[in-house]
């Protein structure tokens, strides 16, 4: 199975750096997930059923109406952060 | 070997709504940075995001006038990847059940509409700005700063077909999508401030073909400018690339605008890559008929249509698609100066040329006060009364843009108004042979040239008041006679 899929684009996709012990058996565990999702494929469905639209919460979205509500201060949002400069946060350097 | 290009936009729309789309900050136009954050849209834990109902009335809108089917069903989903201007490591954002599927725009290029098939409007949030420290260079940056200011704005894609062929269409389109999004208000449009954010995908295959080349996407565009020579370029490095038989990579690619060129940024992912998953946090999205309903009752008139109205009047396809793509003022000064003169024409030229051009000439960027829209008609009407001459008009409008006054006063002051009484100008015109007899000698001995000389003459004793036409007829029947 785990020809179906390349652990190490998984792990570059997930920013997670696996060792090759851990591409093995995350590999081994991957391969089981997938069979169990397979299975879904084996159901006989009717095209209503098929419609995806499924979600963990039956509950109907509610949406807000359009008005400002105050909330974090300037300095209570940036205060956890590990570095700060000139009112931003700061991190690694981290580009697309 | 032919080869054709094919294009497909991705254009994202910054809503103009007050609050942020999942959380009730305020959207803010500030440098000052990270003045509206609250623990949803900085992503911390256990912050439950709750759309804004106006950025959905407004995506609904915006689906409904470019035609696209509503999905009455729809939901959000997580689109996952990391980026530090992202700070939940995903995005939220819809995946295969959009606010609108399958749309069309017109656009219109000089005298031709064309239309172009939109795939999907979905609703999905912004990201915070990331600006890099270091060396200048962005490869070599030791850090990246961030504002999260716009991390969580309502944001709108639109998706096209591949239907695309040329620059010119995909400039075409998108000033009609800004249009569009401007007479619906739910932008400000101003691409200067990134309002509207464009990517293009862009593939060259073969012109028998049927199937599409590799396609390069060319990220976060804003200017029109930007938009045409990025795509001219690509076509030009595809196509010089098919020619010599390179293969061309699926990647993303940046338009530099200094060197005119687009850059590798990073290898293309699939969209599987993104691992969208339904966002647990946001139960499924009802767009009822009702709600629907209402939205379509705040549709204004949309730029086809006024295109529609405006050659009803008499004007042509382009000029009805430059007077809709302009500002709200100026399209209402053209409807009332009509109305008054009826004359498409000369109300169209003195609005969009004269009156345009002396206001940017002259650094006006409103009307004065005093300006009254009847006044235009007026200048109209005078010219047409052969009581002033065109020329004496352009003077008239400088000076009611900048002094408080009406066009029949100026004229009156710096008496402009025209001579049209036959007698008066022949009394001038007799004085004027006597006075240049060497002149009419060198006329009647075929020096036609110089009946020019005459009415030069005619017009400086006159102070310009009389009609020149008028005058000329006159002069040419007394050297005649």
């Amino acid at each position: 199975m785990s020809n179906e899929f390349n652990i190490k684009n998984i792990a570059k996709l997930a920013s997670i750096n696996l060792s090759e012990e851990e591409q093995d058996s995350l590999s081994n565990d991957l391969s089981i997930i997938l069979e169990h999702v397979n299975a879904l494929s084996d159901l006989k469905l009717n095209s209503q059923q098929q419609e995806i639209f499924i979600h963990p919460l039956e509950k109907e979205l509610e949406l807000q109406e359009d008005e400002v509500v105050e909330s974090l201060t300037h300095d209570e949002a940036i205060s956890n952060a590990p570095e700060s400069k000139d009112g931003k946060f700061v991190v690694p350097p981290s580009m697309e | 070997m032919s080869l054709k290009p094919t294009i497909g936009i991705e254009t994202h729309i910054e809503l103009n709504t007050n609050t942020k789309m999942f959380c009730r900050c305020a959207v803010v136009d500030t440098d000052e940075p990270n003045i509206s954050l609250c623990p949803t849209c900085i992503g911390l834990p256990g912050a439950l995001p709750v759309p804004n109902k106006k950025a959905i009335e407004f995506i609904t809108l915006l689906a409904i006038s470019t035609g696209c089917e509503i999905t009455s069903k729809g939901m959000f989903h997580r689109k996952n990847y990391f980026y530090p201007d992202l700070p939940k490591n995903y995005q939220i954002s819809q995946f295969d059940l959009p606010v609108g599927l399958n749309g069309e725009l017109e656009i219109v290029i000089d005298e031709n509409k064309d239309y172009i098939q939109i795939e999907r409007v979905h609703m999905e949030e912004d990201t915070g700005k990331s600006s890099h420290s270091g060396s200048g260079r962005i490869e070599s940056a030791t850090s990246t700063a961030l504002d999260f200011n716009r991390s969580g704005v309502p944001l709108v894609e639109i998706v096209t077909k591949p239907v695309i062929s040329s620059s010119k269409q995909a400039v075409a389109y998108i000033e009609e999508l800004r249009q569009l999004s401007i007479d619906l208000n739910i932008s400000e449009g101003r691409l200067e401030k990134g309002n509207l954010r464009f990517d293009a995908n862009i593939s060259v295959a073969h012109e028998d073909s049927n199937e599409l080349g590799t396609k390069v996407e060319i990220k976060n565009m804003n200017s029109l400018r930007s938009l045409e020579r990025a795509i001219d370029y690509e076509i030009q490095r595809q196509t010089k690339a098919l020619e010599e038989g390179v293969e061309i990579v699926q990647e993303t690619r940046h338009w530099d605008e200094n060197k005119e060129v687009t850059s590798t940024m990073r290898s293309k992912e699939g969209s599987a890559d993104y691992r969208y998953f339904s966002d647990p946090d946001l139960p499924n999205m009802f767009l009822s008929e009702e709600f629907i309903k209402e939205v379509e009752t705040l549709m204004p008139l949309l730029p086809k249509a006024q295109r529609e109205e405006l050659m009803t009047t008499g004007l042509s396809l382009s000029q009805s698609n430059i007077l809709c793509k302009s500002d709200d003022w100026i399209k209402k000064l053209y409807v009332k100066v009509f109305d008054q003169t009826k004359d498409s024409v000369a109300s169209y030229n003195w609005i969009t040329g004269e009156l345009q051009g002396q206001m940017r000439k002259a650094n006006i960027e409103v009307l004065p006060e005093w300006f009254n829209d009847d006044y235009l008609s007026e200048i109209i009407e005078l010219i047409k009364g052969n009581k002033i001459s065109f020329t004496s008009a352009k003077i008239i409008l400088t000076e009611i843009l900048t002094t408080e006054s009406t066009p029949s006063k100026v004229a009156k002051q710096k008496n402009l108004f025209q001579e049209n009484d036959s007698k008066k100008i022949s009394e001038m015109i007799n004085q004027i042979i006597q006075e240049n007899q060497d002149i009419v000698d060198r006329i009647k001995s075929g020096e036609d040239k110089l009946v020019g000389f005459l009415v030069g003459q005619l017009m400086k004793q006159s102070n310009g008041s009389v009609n020149p036409g008028l005058a000329k007829e006159l002069l040419l029947k007394e050297l005649e006679g």
